[in-house]
Formats: structure tokens, C-alpha cells, sequence
């Protein structure tokens, strides 16, 4: 009679083990991913890898394994919180699996081990990952790794407000020509003042409205430089060219100086800048692809092909036209499960198909990632995209992968800032930069 | 005498791991840091070596052919990785096929390596490809390694014939973490941007504390001294409002009133002016609304403070000077005056150091600008150490920044108490001998 507890129990016991070994294929994953630079546009750098994760759920269960994974999202609107935060956070050992941020973190950020190669984890030989531009695949490298999956592309035209070039003299044919003279070098920054200058004279805008550039720090500034002659890196070490940077804070006291740019433009709130853009209280100014998005969908500008045209960066003395590509990157970071991070990596890869991709392609503004995505009915027939890469990308440079380039960026933003709003003048502050620059980077930089 | 001794250092205990932890560490690890070339991309906890094409730049100079050789990627299929490969517990056909077929091949990087691995019959995952191309890989670059011996005895197993002092260089080039300088303060001296903000912090606080702080407070507490106590009440209390409003919504409510869609523009678009950004128009401009901004929040303080002691002047001088037919000139100036000499000392000494640590009211008024016109030591050090738009935050620098901070801070108290003589104010009164 005894035997009969004792047989329960057992048949309890291993019921409870039978339902563990069941448990065992069952996989709860939470995969986190922060966003930085992202606003009502950009969603879909966060919601691809949700759509992803139901992919990679449907792929488990057809293998007979229980994979549920939970895609937690932040996005970051500015980029100075977010990196902060980022930083901080992974120096803590609480970085979410996978960050979506520009190229240019990849550097010190693998120097200081808070993010792995993804290459460790995905085939770049295999779809969609193979069809990736191989130029983007180059920006998201370093040493030689491939660190990140370009999440984006875009560039940083020069956009001209119609209606006034056009009460300046220029013609329709004029206009349509424009984009190809830029390129050609035949139509220069210095024609861009003076056209900035002549639509104030009119009265088409108010004084300090003909040239209404970005209004904070950011990688556009790096264009004007390429644009009068300058590099940023050669054979792995920074370069500051003096003549070139010389030219490029020139550029701006000059702009400042003929009344066609602010003094005071800098540090303006950013909202009533949009505002001004889209209403045609500005000439000409600069921005991204993904300005196109913004103008569009927030700030009410509804026509906006026959109101704006847009061209490379008009080249300037020593330098020729250009635009600056500066791709997000999807980067793994360190100090998780192994496990967790293949499946972030695996997440990443199919968040980088050419229909998921283009969906953000398309709301944001943003270019493609790969011939593929061009191909994609949905992304070519929307204009915006379609003659965005056509015209710009082939033109395209990036910023440097290197660990000090932000060092330098400190130094020569601050510098364009007091040189422009007359607190130096343009050679003390040339001279003001290459000093600091010795000290602070030695032998790492080529000064020239 | 002994156990009330014993019991007198429990009793302070807690307070004393307080000022420790809260006041003294904060302290000692800024000057830590402060001798560090700390950033993002050294990392705060400690670096590794790696040997990265990147970091042989510098070796390639002093010793170019070790640079190339390091440099030099490499996937070899020998029988060390293959007897790896057999013990990884994949499908034997796998290490059985690269035996047969692939002996003694080179691959000059891991993606062709992975390329041959993929071709084989029994295709292996992505994740058994990695690992699989691991057991091959016979160089060392892009490797971490976590301490000196892990990375001398890899470059050993390289055949790599170095001597100590040239495995040391190596190792120096190729460290990604920080060291260990003092670096920091020579920039800060050699620095001409860094005497501009010194220059700014001077002025910032000069101006808000003689013209606010103290100078205003004190002469609101003298018109509130002699009003009535109700309609007193109520202008101190309205004086408190911009202290006690979120500093966000503060500023805020200036920026409405000074862009050149605020207040103020429209205003005087009335009058046919075209609007402009009254807040960063100039440097003038700016220095203007930073100070008042920063005044009005201070100004409340001293105000309280000031207040309460003339409160604590015995009425009876007052009676006794307006028998005598003194003025309200002579009655400050006599009366008032001289007995607020510890109030100010408190206010003066105060204030000083506050508006040196602060930064946030700039921050969020024109963040430093325009051009640099209005950034102050504390800001700078703030943008130096934990803001910056490539991601590469200089924590070293900015704790150096700090520390200069707070010698100037303790540097100038000791100074205060000397001119204002504390050591009056705590003498034992004459009467207690």
C-alpha cells in the first residue's frame, strides 16, 4: 500500500521534468534598441526590428523551437543626450543590445570595447547583407572590421527657394540647369552669395535671410570645408589643411559680413528655422536629404518640387562640389549573452531587407541602402528618394572612422563659431585651432 | 573620560562616512581623473591591447617591418585548427572535407577563409562558420587582449623575434585604454580659448554678485526694512518666485521674451524696428540677459538673509537715531552697515562659489554663445567632459577643468575669511573668562 505515494510522487516528478525539457526549447529573449537623431520620421529605425523579431519568431517555430522575443524602444531625438547617455550606460554594463547611431561612434567606441564587430555574427555574404552598397559597408568598417549595417544613407544638399531665383533673373530652363552646373564647378559658393545678396537687395527676404544655414553644430560644416579644398583624413591620420579651413571660416565671416547670414545665426531656436524654411522666409540654405520629410509631413510646405530646388554644395576656390553622406549604423554592444546578441545580430540583418528598409526610406526621407531597395517599386516611385540618390549619392563623402576625430570636430566647430559671429577674426581663429590642435592631438594630425 | 571619548566618534560616525562619501570622494576622484587622458575611447574602466592597423600607425614610423608583420591578417589551415575544429562537436564530415581538401591553404582574411568554409558539402550555420574560421585564425591583429603577458605570449607563438624594450613599444602603440598624465593642465595653461573662459567666469561672477547678490539684495532688504510688514511680506514673496520657478520654465519665459519672435520684437516692430534675436544678438546682448537672469534667481537669497538680520538690530538704535535726527541715509550708513558686516561676509562668500559651479541658467540661455561669448568655466568643463556631438566625451580634460574649479573655490574662501577676519566672529565672547 505504501507504494502508491511513492509512485505519485515519482509520476509528479517527472511530469515536472517533462514539462522543464519543454520549457528548455522556450526562449524568452527582451531585446533592446536605442535610437538616437530620431523624431517622428524616423520610427521605423526602432519599429524594423519589431517587424524583424516577428520574422525571426515565425523562422523558430518552423525549426520547432519556442522563441519569444521582446523589442523594447527608445528613441533619442537630439544626438548630445543620447550619446551622453549611451556612453554612460555601457561604461555601467546597461547598454541596450543594439544601437542605432552614426558612423562615426564606431571608432571610440570599439577602441573602448563598448560595442563587437558585427561581423562576428552575421554572413556578409549572404542577401540581404551582400547587397549592401560597398562604399556604406566601408563607413561602417574600422581597422579593417566590419562594425555596423548601414541603417540609412543620405546626403546634405544645397536647397535653393524657387520663387525668388526666379525674380532674380534665373528661368525655368536656368533652374533645371542648376543642379548639373553645381556639379560641374561652373556655378561656385561665390555665386551663391551674390545670389543671396540680390534677393535681399529685392526685398524677396529680410536682411540675413538670403543664406539661412544649419543653425547648430553638425556634419554639414565639414562639407564647406571639402568644398574650399580641405580633407579630413588621409592614409589613417586627420588632416587639417590651414589655407582650406582658412577659406571655409571666411566663407561664413564674409556671409555675415555682406548681411546675407545672420552673426547671431548660430544657437537660434531650432523650430523657428524650420518654420522659416518651409514658408519661404529664406533663400537658400543647407540640410539633409531627410529635411524633405520634416518640410513635408510637419511644417506645411505642400508643394514642395515648386518651391525648392536642391544641388550638391557648390564648390568654392580650391575645392569642387560635394555632399556629405553621414549613414546610421546599426551597432551591437558588448557585455551581453552571447545568445542574445546573435539574436540581435540576426535581427539586424533582417531589418536590413530592401522592403523593411525602404519603408523607413521612404517616411523618413532617407536614401537606401542597397541597389535592391532602388528597385523596390514602393521606394522608386516615390520622387523625393528616386532623384535624391540619383543626384547626390554618386557625390557623396563620409566622415572619418578615427578615434580623435571628435577632438578635432571640437576644436574647428569652435573656432567656425567665434570666427563667424566676429569674437575672433578669421586668421586668430585659424591659428587659435592649429594651436590647440597641436597640443591636444601631437603627431595624429597632419597639419598643413 | 575614555568610553565618552569612544562614544563621541560613534555618535559622528554616520555623518563622517556622509561628508566622505558625498563631499570628499566627489573631490578626490576629479583629481584623479584629472590626471588622466580619460575619454570615450580610452574608456573609463581600463583599456586592452589590440593590435589594430590603426594603432600600428605610430609603430610604423619607429619600427616599420614588425608593424607590417603585426599588421598582416592571416587564416591558415593546419592541423592545430583542425584537431580544434574536430574537438568543436560539429558533424564530422565537416573537419574531415577541410583536411581533405583544404590542407595547408593560407587565406589572407577571415571573409575568404568563411567563403571556402560555406562551399562545404555540409553547409554549417552562420554561428558554426565563426566558429569554425576562429580556429584557423593565426594573427593577431584586431585581437583584445587583456593583459601584457596574453599579448607577449601571442606575439611569441607568431614567431615574431622581439627583444623586451621592443615587446614594451609594442605594447605601449597598441594600448587602447588610458594613462596616466599631465597632459590636461598644460592645455588648460597653453590654451588661449581657456584664458577667454577664465576671463568670462570672472567677469559672470563679479557682475551677478555685486550687481545682484549682494548689491541688489541688500538693497531690497533696506526698502523691505522700512516698509510696513504686510506689503513687506508680500515683496519678499515676489522676489522668491524666480528661485523657486523650475529653472527650465525660467529661462524659458526669457527666451520667449528676448527671440526674435518674442516679446520684445514684437514690441518694437511696432515702432518699425525688424525683429532680432535680443538674446543673442551680440555678446553684449547675451551677457546682458545672463546676468539679469542669473541676478534675479540670486537676488532673492541675500534679500532673506539680509532681512533677518536687520530684523535682529535692536529697534532701540533706531529710536535712539531718529531722536538724535538722523536720516534714513545716516541710519544705513551708521547703523545698518556695520552690523551686516558677517550677513555679507556669509552672502559674499556664498554666492561666489555657487555662481562658479554654476552653469545651468547659461546652459539653457544661449548654451555658451554666441561665440563662445558667454561660456563659463563650469559650462566648459560640463561640454568638455559630457557633451559632444562625435560621441567622444573627454572626461580627463573635463575633470581637470573641475579641480582648477575647485582650487579657485577654497583658494578664494580662505581668502573671504581673511578680509572679512572670521577669526572675530568666532572668538569666545569676552564674557565667558
Amino acid at each position: 500500500m505504501t507504494i502508491l505515494p511513492t509512485l505519485k510522487s515519482l509520476a509528479v516528478a517527472a511530469a515536472i521534468l517533462a514539462s522543464t525539457s519543454a520549457f528548455a526549447l522556450a526562449k524568452d529573449v527582451t531585446i533592446n534598441v536605442w535610437a538616437g537623431g530620431t523624431g517622428p520620421n524616423d520610427v521605423y529605425r526602432l519599429d524594423a526590428i519589431e517587424i524583424a523579431a516577428q520574422q525571426l519568431q515565425r523562422q523558430a517555430a518552423l525549426k520547432g523551437e519556442d522563441l519569444k522575443i521582446t523589442v523594447e524602444k527608445k528613441a533619442y531625438s537630439g544626438w548630445d543626450d543620447f550619446k551622453q547617455a549611451l556612453t554612460l550606460a555601457a561604461e555601467a554594463k546597461t547598454a541596450p543590445n543594439i544601437v542605432v547611431s552614426g558612423h562615426e561612434d564606431i571608432a571610440p567606441w570599439s577602441q573602448a570595447g563598448l560595442i563587437v564587430p558585427v561581423e562576428d555574427y552575421v554572413d556578409l555574404d549572404a542577401w540581404p547583407l551582400n547587397g549592401i552598397y560597398e562604399n556604406l559597408l566601408q563607413i561602417a568598417s574600422y581597422n579593417g572590421t566590419v562594425y555596423g549595417i548601414p541603417q540609412d544613407a543620405e546626403s546634405r544638399p544645397m536647397f535653393f527657394w524657387k520663387p525668388y531665383m526666379k525674380a532674380i533673373g534665373y528661368s525655368d530652363a536656368d533652374l533645371d540647369a542648376l543642379p548639373q552646373s553645381v556639379q560641374d564647378g561652373k556655378y561656385t559658393m561665390k555665386n551663391l552669395l551674390e545670389d543671396a545678396k540680390k534677393m535681399q537687395e529685392k526685398g524677396l527676404v529680410q536682411p540675413g535671410y538670403g543664406f539661412y544655414p544649419r543653425t547648430s553644430n553638425g556634419p554639414d560644416y565639414w562639407q564647406f570645408y571639402t568644398s574650399f579644398g580641405g580633407a579630413m583624413e588621409e592614409n589613417g591620420k586627420l588632416v587639417f589643411d590651414k589655407a582650406a579651413m582658412t577659406r571655409t571660416y571666411q566663407f561664413f565671416a564674409d556671409a555675415v559680413k555682406a548681411g546675407v547670414t545672420k552673426k547671431n545665426h548660430i544657437g537660434m531656436p531650432g523650430d523657428q528655422w524650420w518654420k522659416e524654411v518651409a514658408t519661404g522666409k529664406a533663400g537658400i540654405w543647407d540640410g539633409g536629404t531627410w529635411h524633405y520629410a520634416r518640410l513635408v509631413n510637419q511644417e506645411g510646405l505642400k508643394d514642395f518640387f515648386a518651391n525648392v530646388i536642391f544641388t550638391l554644395i557648390p564648390a568654392g576656390e580650391g575645392g569642387k562640389a560635394n555632399t556629405l553622406t553621414h549613414p546610421l549604423v546599426y551597432l551591437l554592444t558588448a557585455g551581453h549573452d552571447k545568445e542574445d546578441t546573435d539574436i540581435a545580430a540576426q535581427l539586424i540583418t533582417i531589418a536590413s531587407e530592401p522592403r523593411i528598409n525602404a519603408l523607413h526610406a521612404v517616411k523618413s526621407a532617407h536614401l537606401g541602402i542597397s541597389e535592391a531597395e532602388s528597385e523596390v517599386d514602393f521606394y522608386s516611385a516615390d520622387r523625393w528618394t528616386r532623384e535624391a540618390t540619383e543626384r547626390l549619392l554618386p557625390h557623396a563623402n563620409a566622415m572619418p572612422n578615427n578615434s580623435d576625430f571628435g577632438k578635432y570636430w571640437n576644436i574647428m566647430w569652435k573656432n567656425l563659431e567665434a570666427s563667424w559671429t566676429g569674437a575672433k577674426s578669421v586668421d586668430a581663429a585659424v591659428s587659435d585651432a592649429e594651436s590647440e590642435l597641436k597640443s591636444t592631438l601631437g603627431d595624429k594630425i597632419v597639419i598643413r | 573620560m575614555k568610553s565618552s571619548r569612544k562614544l563621541g566618534l560613534v555618535m559622528i560616525a554616520p555623518a563622517a562616512i556622509m561628508i566622505i562619501l558625498f563631499f570628499l570622494l566627489p573631490v578626490v576622484l576629479t583629481a584623479v581623473f584629472s590626471m588622466t587622458n580619460m575619454t570615450t575611447a580610452t574608456g573609463i574602466s581600463g583599456g586592452v591591447y589590440q593590435i589594430a592597423p590603426n594603432s600600428l600607425i605610430t609603430l610604423k614610423s619607429t619600427m616599420p617591418d614588425i608593424a607590417a608583420e603585426l599588421a598582416e591578417p592571416r587564416y591558415a589551415i593546419d592541423e592545430a585548427g583542425l584537431k580544434a575544429v574536430e574537438g568543436l562537436g560539429l558533424a564530422p564530415g565537416i573537419a574531415a572535407e577541410l583536411r581533405a581538401k583544404h590542407a595547408g591553404e593560407v587565406f589572407p582574411t577571415r571573409r575568404e577563409a568563411e567563403r571556402m568554409i560555406k562551399d562545404l558539402a555540409e553547409r554549417p550555420s552562420t554561428r558554426d562558420v565563426k566558429q569554425i574560421s576562429e580556429q584557423f585564425n593565426r594573427s593577431v591583429v584586431n585581437t583584445r587582449f587583456d593583459s601584457k603577458e596574453e599579448l607577449f605570449s601571442a606575439l611569441d607563438t607568431l614567431g615574431l623575434k622581439l627583444t623586451p624594450e621592443q615587446k614594451e613599444t609594442v605594447a605601449q602603440a597598441t594600448y587602447t585604454g588610458w594613462t596616466w598624465t599631465t597632459d590636461n593642465f598644460s592645455r588648460i595653461a597653453s590654451s588661449p580659448d581657456m584664458a577667454r573662459v577664465l576671463l568670462n567666469t570672472a567677469l559672470y561672477v563679479a557682475l551677478v554678485l555685486t550687481l545682484f547678490n549682494v548689491g541688489y539684495a541688500l538693497l531690497l532688504a533696506i526698502w523691505t526694512h522700512y516698509m510696513p510688514p504686510t506689503p513687506a511680506s508680500i515683496f519678499r514673496g515676489i522676489w522668491l518666485l524666480p528661485r523657486i520657478t523650475p529653472v527650465v520654465i525660467y529661462v524659458m519665459l526669457w527666451k520667449w521674451l528676448a527671440w526674435d519672435t518674442g516679446f520684445i520684437s514684437v514690441l518694437m516692430g511696432k515702432f518699425g524696428y525688424p525683429p532680432k534675436n535680443y538674446l543673442l544678438d551680440t555678446a553684449y546682448h547675451a551677457w546682458f540677459f545672463v546676468v539679469l537672469i542669473n541676478g534675479f534667481i540670486g537676488a532673492s537669497m541675500g534679500m532673506l538673509v539680509f532681512s533677518s538680520a536687520m530684523k535682529a538690530i535692536p529697534k532701540s538704535q533706531f529710536y535712539a537715531s531718529e531722536v538724535d535726527g538722523a536720516s534714513r541715509w545716516q541710519q544705513i550708513r551708521y547703523i545698518i552697515l556695520p552690523q551686516m558686516r558677517w550677513p555679507i561676509l556669509f552672502v559674499t562668500c556664498y554666492q561666489t562659489l555657487s555662481l562658479l559651479a554654476s552653469f545651468n541658467e547659461i546652459l539653457l540661455a544661449t548654451n555658451g554663445g554666441p561665440g563662445n561669448a558667454t561660456e563659463v568655466w563650469a559650462l566648459s568643463a560640463y561640454h568638455t567632459a559630457l557633451r559632444n556631438y562625435a560621441g567622444n566625451l573627454e572626461y580627463g580634460l573635463g575633470a581637470a577643468m573641475a579641480l582648477v574649479l575647485v582650487v579657485i573655490g577654497v583658494t578664494l574662501s580662505l581668502l573671504y575669511l581673511r578680509v572679512f577676519n572670521y577669526g572675530t566672529l568666532v572668538a569666545k565672547p569676552l564674557i565667558e573668562d
